[in-house]
């Protein structure tokens, strides 16, 4: 019988290991994907692949990287572990993303014994799609770039220099890329390190039981939340605009909750067949999205680890959208996931008004432009993810210019910095009034971003959620889609949400409008000073 | 002197005797100045005596915690007036769907925007509409505004349209309202982090600015005849009247006391790199001295607001004296949940029934219950045995077995907050020695040590004001920075030398205005690099102004890049071109020091009580700090008036010539 003060230092260090992983990969990481938008995470498995530690950047990645150690066991078989050796993966029918997400994984020997797996995920600027940095409108995953299954990058402590070479020849950048290798390779020697120290220090049957009891706890806490739901079997759809080829059909997502007394079923297989364009994803990603709706509803700060998430159950349905399969094109992997994570909070929102709120404004925003620079003549991409509104709650206004809630730190691009690397001009950078759904509580306003374009150039486009924009809850209103015009009050004015590679010249103004938050409760039922407060501030009206 | 949130520290330097003194008095949040003077009277009874005065304090800090700044107008550029509202749209929490930003200090109504815009080089393209600068100074006379906050596009490049702004808007206004130029708080890109940082100093700098003018104006009157010198972020040190000017660089004034504290202790002890630890009742902060200099970065988050301006590095934690202990389905947690000081931890018999840390070290025997805070608080023992058995019934533990496990949790969790900071620096804890202070720092530094095989833990004389003995070892200092954007291959080097000779000379002119004697100033200069095309850079440090007029300049400065960079990110590019940001230079100017003092020996009768270390009970000597023999081994615990030191049993304890504790840790315990 262990006492609860070695579990709790144990269960403190485990948590450390995963942090020591995560700064090693993010300090050593070479481009500003990893180390600055923490597009990236790290976790620490025990030798049956459960959670020990774990630290995420980007909040989809959240515990789904214990489905390439289990694959590459389901595929090899448990004696393909070695000591010295690192593994690496990017199919995206396994790891459930787009092949720019590169998990790096190794086991961890303790004594002789199978101990554990560190394991990293983290997006790699180029991996040789068709188009840099990929396309938005690849119709198979192999036009989306290279992809491996489990493949040795490390063997017995030496590197398999075939596999880099593979790799270094069929990546755009590299040098970089390689780089962002070998900061994933470190994080795992990291995780490695802590591991064997943390069973050198406690033994493997302390840190076992310990390990039993913390699972234990999180799932006892994780079954009293769930069991506190009224049993009862609870619906949410909404719809994707399109996959970005045939952009006149949109894409359906239904959810079905069933919670039976301390279990929730979540069913995903009421949704669109997988789509001809890139907006599909591996079952393990759906997955990883539910947690993440589960998360914020039922485990708020109950601390993750293995015993997570054993309340939870999904069923998916492959050749679905959201299971896709060979040779579906995954590269927007994350438009739907978006979507699913608000359709979780609005079908549970009824039975937990304490917890949920209104949908956001639900997706990325892509605006990327590339071309030569007149002012140095080389080349340049520019990739930017665009803010908006979030959902207003009993209780609160949803917030105004917000990062969509599949990413995590992501920081927009200062102007000054972007008009000193890019030939752009941002002529205007404001709040979008109105935008967030009427309520007694206001869904947040989007955004509008005006660029003017210097030099002749290349543009992409991917906004989404025009067909199901932010929907209100109780009462409340829909937030307003987003709006794109090109050259607006000029003589080609034209709106559109999507396209790739449309060229562009000098001088055009492209003006770019996010959606709104959805409100909360009955609009008639808002304060009068709050309705005062709208209008001095700006945020209503105009 | 450090004007905490709940104590004024004041330690006090006697240059003829070489006495040092230290003393407290309960912070005054109403006038902080009645608890500086309080604490000043226990130390010195005359003021005009006094050769040399230097406090920290938290005015500004508090005026943002308890939103009670200036109000503030904010302008902008055309186009850009909801930069400040958009806050870059980031999130800190990622699991949170009713995220909401730090609330802005300005709200929206109370921006306007000025036409005009520069270009990514600094030039014009569109000339500023000074109608407009005049309207925002109508707006700000008619409603009654504390300051104006002027950040405009690209400023950083040219300031020639924030200085025309400025200029209208202190004609318009007189010296009644504070203007603050983004470009002369902080001259760096990014518009948001500058529009931030420029807001902070226009709502903190009028209440710092009337704090600082109390302070000068108490003191004549009592006849000191020397300027109030203040502490800034950077740990260096100003004169009130540079930081009436620059309210801001006083923002975290306080807590870097303690840092700079171990840069004297590096300098005192001849070790270079140190970590500093200062574990009070709520936080543990930690910071690094490396290389005998402290860790200072250029950027920093205040309660969610960014700053640009030179701030020592601290990583804080919840672990105090005050955190509490409870059980989660059947698991233990310590922290971060604090019981503060009210109703603070059970001991201190004001209605608090949860179990602390310090409940735990009261209940082992590691701190005596009668001389708890130098004797100014008699705690309760048996408040904190209940408190600890209810938990462990809970448990069902022993209490004593879970009263040690209380400690030793919090202790593994500081170790942890050690490690993020040496990990992300790319250090090894193994390689310092641990400087331990605040009030509880001392009680857990040998167990933190052992958790990350520190071999030495350095206590230095009155742990408690540890901080306010810093600031008096602290030099003047006057960071000045100029955007200096250069490719490599654009790079002319006798340019950038004549850049940083002007920049010199600017520093050594306020060095004079600081009254530092020529003898006693000195310039550092380095340069803000980066590879071409990423976003971040490192300061990398010169060897003099004339170092880039050097012919082999670009090849030697590329090296040292390639070194700090692999340094900090474990890699290096040394083929890939450079590019070259923003010089930096610092004066310092250092004032006459004096070994650190000795203590008056109070010697008082040791006594023999029982404590508890690994679940053994141990008779343990309790000494006072004052009149300690020169060598003990563990078990002992010290006490003195600021704080407590526990030596657990297989550790060695010197005292060294300057009244420092050097721990000699037994790390054989734990492998």
């Amino acid at each position: 019988m262990i006492d609860p003060i070695t579990t709790e230092i144990i269960r403190c260090a485990l948590l450390q290991a995963a942090e020591d992983m995560n700064t090693t990969l993010i300090r050593s990481s070479y481009t500003p994907v990893i180390y600055e938008a923490k597009d990236c995470a790290v976790a620490l498995l025990d030798a049956d692949h459960n959670v020990l530690g774990q630290s995420s950047g980007l909040p989809i990645f959240l515990g789904n990287l214990e489905v390439c150690t289990r694959e590459t066991e389901r595929l090899h078989g448990r004696d393909v572990w070695r000591e010295g050796d690192v593994w690496l993966l990017n199919d995206s029918y396994i790891g459930g993303t787009h092949l720019n997400d590169v998990t790096v994984y190794g086991p961890i020997f303790a004594g002789g014994e199978l101990a554990g797996f560190a394991a990293s995920r983290a997006h790699w600027l180029d991996v040789g799609s068709k188009d840099p940095g990929g396309s938005m409108d690849s119709t198979s995953i192999f036009q989306e770039g290279l992809r491996l299954g489990p493949v040795k990058v490390y063997a017995g402590g030496e590197p398999c220099l075939d596999l880099h070479e593979v790799i270094a020849r069929n990546v755009r950048f590299p040098h970089a890329t390689l780089g962002d290798l070998r900061a994933q390779i470190s994080c795992a020697r990291t995780g490695q390190r802590r591991l064997t120290e943390i069973v050198s220090r406690w033994g493997v049957p302390t840190v076992l039981a310990a390990r039993d009891q913390i699972f234990a706890q999180t799932e006892a806490l994780e079954r009293a939340a769930v069991a506190a739901i009224p049993d009862g079997v609870y619906r949410a759809a909404g719809f994707l605009d399109n996959d970005g080829i045939d952009l006149g059909t949109p894409l359906r997502v239904g959810v079905t909750v069933t919670v039976s007394g301390s279990s929730m079923e979540v069913d995903l297989t009421d949704c669109a067949d997988q789509a001809t364009g890139p907006v599909n994803c591996g079952a393990a990603q759906a997955v990883a999205a539910v947690r993440v709706g589960y998360k914020l509803l039922v485990s708020g700060d109950v601390p993750l680890n293995g015993g997570s998430f054993r309340p939870l159950s999904v069923a998916t349905r492959p050749g679905s959208m959201l299971a896709a399969e060979s040779p579906a094109a995954c590269q927007y992997y994350y438009s739907h996931l978006g979507l699913l994570i608000d359709l979780v909070v609005a079908a549970l929102a009824p039975v937990l008004p304490d917890k949920a709120a209104a949908a956001s404004y639900g997706d990325s925003m892509i605006v990327q432009f590339t071309g030569t620079d007149p002012r140095t003549g080389k080349l340049y991409v520019s990739q930017e993810a665009t803010v908006g509104g979030w959902g207003a709650w009993e209780g609160g206004d949803g917030e105004t210019c917000l990062i969509n809630n599949v990413n995590g730190a992501l920081r927009d691009m200062p102007i000054e910095v972007l008009e000193t690397l890019f030939p752009v001009r941002v002529t205007r950078y404001e709040i979008r009034p109105s935008t967030g759904g009427a309520g007694r509580w206001r869904g947040g306003n989007g955004v509008v971003r005006e660029y003017e374009f210097q030099g002749d150039t290349s543009l992409s486009l991917w906004f989404e959620r025009s067909v199901t924009p932010a929907w209100g809850l109780a009462g409340g209103s829909a937030g307003a889609p987003p709006r794109v015009t090109l050259d607006p009050g000029g003589p080609d004015e034209r709106e559109l949400l999507k396209v790739n590679a449309l060229p562009v010249p000098a001088g055009t103004v492209l003006r770019c409008e996010s959606g709104g938050g959805g409100g909360y409760g009955p609009p008639a039922d808002r304060s009068p000073e709050a309705v005062a407060d709208d209008l001095a501030q700006g945020m209503t009206g105009a | 002197m450090d004007i905490g949130g709940t104590f004024t520290d004041v330690v006090c330097h006697d240059d003829r005797s070489g006495a040092v003194l230290a003393a407290k008095a309960p912070t005054t949040p109403a006038d902080l100045a009645d608890g500086v003077f309080a604490a000043l009277g226990q130390v010195v009874t005359d003021p005009s005596g006094i050769a040399f005065f230097v406090h920290g304090t938290t005015q500004g800090l508090n005026a943002l915690l308890e939103r009670k700044g200036a109000r503030v107008l904010l302008l902008t550029s055309a186009g850009g007036r909801d930069v400040y509202q958009i806050a870059r749209g980031n999130r800190d929490r990622m699991f949170d769907l009713r995220y909401r930003k730090p609330a802005p200090l300005v709200p929206r109504q109370d921006v306007m925007e000025a036409g005009g815009r520069l270009d990514w080089r600094g030039e014009e393209l569109i000339p500023l509409d000074e109608e407009d600068v005049r309207r925002a100074a109508r707006r700000v006379r008619e409603e009654g505004f504390d300051a104006v906050a002027v950040c405009l596009l690209f400023s950083y490049a040219d300031p020639v349209h924030e200085l025309r702004a400025g200029r209208i808007l202190r004609e318009e206004l007189g010296d009644g309202v504070l203007v603050v130029l983004s470009h002369e708080v902080a001259r760096e890109w990014r518009e948001y982090e500058r529009t931030s940082s420029a807001v902070l100093e226009a709502y903190t700098g009028p209440v710092v600015r009337d704090f600082l003018a109390r302070i000068e104006h108490r003191f004549a009157e009592r006849g000191l005849a020397v300027p109030v010198h203040v502490m800034q972020s950077s740990g260096g040190l100003v004169d009130a009247s540079y930081a009436m000017r620059h309210p801001l660089q006083t923002l975290l004034s306080g807590p870097v006391g303690g840092t700079m504290g171990g840069v004297a202790a590096a300098r005192l002890l001849g070790r270079d790199n140190l970590i500093c630890v200062d574990m009070g009742g709520t936080s543990f902060d930690v910071s690094l001295v490396v290389n005998g200099r402290p860790d200072v970065s250029s950027e920093a988050h205040v309660e969610g607001h960014p700053v640009l301006m030179p701030i020592v590095n601290l990583h804080t934690i919840g672990a105090g004296g005050g955190s509490i202990a409870y059980s989660e389905a059947g698991a233990l947690r310590v922290g971060p949940r604090s019981a503060g000081a009210v109703p603070g931890p059970a001991c201190y018999g004001r209605g608090g029934t949860q179990p602390t840390v310090t409940d735990a070290n009261l209940v082992l025997g590691r701190v005596d219950p009668a001389w708890f805070a130098g004797g100014q608080l008699t705690l309760d023992g048996d408040a904190a045995g209940a408190a600890v058995a209810t938990l462990a019934e809970r448990l069902a533990m022993d209490p004593l077995q879970l009263a040690e496990g209380i400690c030793d949790v919090a202790n593994a969790k500081m170790a942890q907050a050690i490690r993020t900071l040496t990990v992300e620096h790319g250090v090894e804890p193994r390689d310092f020695a641990l400087v331990a202070f605040g009030g509880a720092g001392a009680m857990h530094a040998v167990f933190i040590a052992r958790e990350l095989g520190i071999a030495e833990v350095v206590v230095p004389r009155y742990p408690g004001a540890f901080s306010a003995w810093g600031m008096l070892e602290a030099e003047v200092r006057r960071d000045l920075t100029y955007p200096y954007f250069r490719p490599q291959d654009a790079l002319d080097g006798p340019d950038m030398a004549a850049c940083l000779a002007g920049l010199e000379r600017q520093a050594l002119d306020a060095l004079t205005g600081q009254r530092v004697p020529p003898e006693r100033r000195r310039v550092e200069h380095a340069v803000d690099m980066r590879y071409e095309g990423q976003d971040y850079t490192l300061t990398i440090p010169l060897r003099d102004a004339d170092e880039p007029a050097e012919p082999e300049f670009l090849a030697e400065i590329a090296a040292r890049y390639a070194e700090a960079h692999t340094s900090r990110y474990g890699h290096a590019t040394p083929e890939a071109a450079v590019e070259f940001v923003m010089l930096r230079s610092t004066g310092f100017g250092t004032f006459e020091r004096t070994a650190a003092g000795r203590v008056r020996d109070e010697a008082a009768e040791p006594y023999v009580r029982d404590v508890i270390f690994d679940g053994q009970v141990h008779s343990t000597p309790v000494l006072r700090r004052d009149g300690l023999p020169g060598e003990f081994a563990g078990p002992a615990i010290v006490v003195e008036q600021t704080a407590t030191t526990v030596v657990p049993p297989g550790c060695m304890v010197g005292v060294d010539g300057n009244g420092f504790l050097i721990i000699k840790v037994d790390n054989t315990a734990r492998a």
